[in-house]
């Protein structure tokens, strides 16, 4: 049991920067300008941080370099890194050390600059040397098995892993910080160009520019801030692969154990979320999080996505600022969760916002499918 | 004397044309890729033992490169993971199959193939496969 760390910290800032395209600008610059807006959301300085979790595909020491550039000495720092997924690791870690008055604020932050510097994901130091010499392309190759193998066993179909990306689009048509607002169809999913069967150009995330930052703090001091403070009501994290070709079942993600911990922590089950904002770096992760955490049975995700139920005017509202499929994707996406699970609780997100949501459960995934994080976060009203 | 790890000794095994695993005395499990202590239960020097390098393909995944600059020609290169039949799972490729006809759940053989980097264990269909 967690009682401590349920209702222990709550969000009580948050900013985003450099989303899209960022040229001119260094990794470190846009996370700046990103913390520079989640403290003046909170109305809080540099000064009030004492804590800080980074994590970044740029960087083997992100908080040295960060607490240098931003020039901090925090008393606390963790970069702990597990992919995209950290995160969401770093809100309970957060909790847990706020709780624990290590530190005062926690600042969480993140950025890079795929799109203009590199234009292409910068592969991992630490490859599976027993998968690297049949020359797959990482990371999509996870994602890829993982589809073919769901559409094998369950029946489900690229149509199917199709409406996900188009509820995406539904949403990030009604987010102008969305980078592709186009309208986007079933049939132009189905056809756009094959990138790695069964996934075609518009099954992949983007591959952006762009910064978040999370700031938080223990309770008392939250509710006298500036906007109304988003509860850490539970959090889990789960792993037992680094390599795809280590995991177990590809059907099965570690989210099965991560959201379970979370629930648990945080006494609520899937019928009580309002919404969720699930890591879709390719199609089909929407489809394996929501069997895992719930939703539907195992291998009924691609007919519980069907008919636009996760998009807007779904009953099911997920990655309502249009998921790393349309909104932003800058190698790793956790940290925009919880932005845009705070801003839908706090009623701030203008012509996408969900009708008064109480609750908000935010999912992110590290690696290859290796690393699974859930948070659940609520207003005042679920303490 | 210089010791043989568990990655070299895999390694030289295939240089020879041995598809060979690791095997607990503790668990029984196979094992692979090749580790000091067994996944499974923990113990310490599992021994090297023959595969019989028939397996089933688990999963596919075909990449779609962009046709080079002047022809339309479709340049694809498909990954499978193969289930061995002693249990473990490995990421390998299928050079006499077409893309189109690898298939989920089919029987296959491993051998070992020379390539630019070394030589590796690819799979082929197993003998009277559909
Ligand atoms: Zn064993």
């Amino acid at each position: 049991m967690s009682i401590g760390l349920r209702g222990g910290a709550a969000i009580v800032g948050v900013g985003t920067a450099g989303l899209g395209e960022a040229a001119g600008f260094s990794t470190m610059d846009i996370q700046a300008l990103a913390v520079r807006e989640a403290l003046d959301d909170a109305g809080l300085s540099l000064r009030d941080v004492d804590g800080l979790y980074c994590a970044n595909m740029s960087h083997v020491f992100p908080a040295l370099t960060t607490l240098e550039y931003l020039g901090i000495r925090p008393r606390w720092i963790d970069s702990t890194n597990v992919g995209g997924s950290s995160f969401l690791v770093h809100a309970l870690s957060a909790t847990m050390a706020l709780q624990a008055g290590l530190c005062d604020v926690a600042l969480i932050c993140f950025g890079a600059t795929l799109r203009s510097s590199a234009g292409r994901m910068v592969p991992a130091a630490e490859q599976p040397i027993y998968e690297t010499p049949h020359q797959p392309r990482y990371p999509m190759i996870a994602y890829a098995l993982a589809a073919a193998r769901h559409m094998a066993e369950f029946g489900t179909t690229r149509a199917q892993l199709a409406e996900v990306a188009v509820a995406a689009r539904g949403w990030a048509a009604m987010n102008p910080d969305a980078f592709e607002r186009d309208p986007l169809s079933i049939e132009d999913v189905l056809g756009a160009r094959m990138v790695m069967d069964p996934l075609t150009l518009r099954d992949c995330c983007l591959l952006t520019d762009g910064a978040g930052a999370v700031v938080m703090t223990r309770p008392e001091r939250a509710r006298e801030l500036r906007k109304p403070p988003v509860y850490f009501l539970g959090g889990g994290a789960a792993s037992s692969n680094r390599a795809v070709s280590q995991m177990p079942d590809l059907t099965v993600s570690a989210t099965v154990e991560s959201g379970a911990r979370a629930y648990d922590m945080a006494g609520l089950g899937p019928q009580d979320m309002d919404l969720l904002q699930l890591y879709d770096a390719f199609t089909i992760n929407v489809i394996l999080f929501l069997e895992d955490l719930g939703f539907c049975p195992k291998g009924d995700g691609g007919r519980f996505v069907e008919g636009g139920r996760i998009g807007p005017g779904g009953d099911v509202p997920v990655n309502t600022n249009g998921g790393g499929l349309s909104f932003t994707h800058p190698g790793m996406y956790g940290i925009f969760t919880l932005i845009e699970a705070a801003r839908q609780l706090r009623g701030e997100a203008g012509a996408r916002q969900v009708d008064a949501p109480a609750t908000a459960l935010c999912h992110g995934n590290g690696g290859t499918l290796s690393h699974q994080a859930t948070v659940i976060l609520g207003t005042g009203d679920t303490l | 004397m210089t010791a043989v790890g568990p990655d070299a000794a895999f390694r030289l095994n295939v240089a020879e044309g041995r598809l060979w695993l690791q095997h607990c005395a503790g668990c029984g499990s196979h094992i692979f890729y090749p580790r000091v202590l067994c996944p499974h239960c923990g113990a310490a020097d599992p021994q090297w033992v023959p595969a019989s390098g028939r397996g089933v393909v688990y999963s596919r995944a075909v990449l779609h490169r962009k046709p080079k600059p002047g022809t339309d020609l479709p340049d694809t290169h498909a990954i499978v993971l193969v289930d061995l039949e002693e249990g473990p799972r490995l990421m390998s490729r299928l050079p006499g199959v077409a893309a189109d006809d690898i298939r989920i759940g089919m029987a296959v053989q491993g051998r070992i193939e020379q390539t630019e980097g070394g030589p590796i264990v690819v799979f082929d269909p197993a003998e009277g496969a559909v």
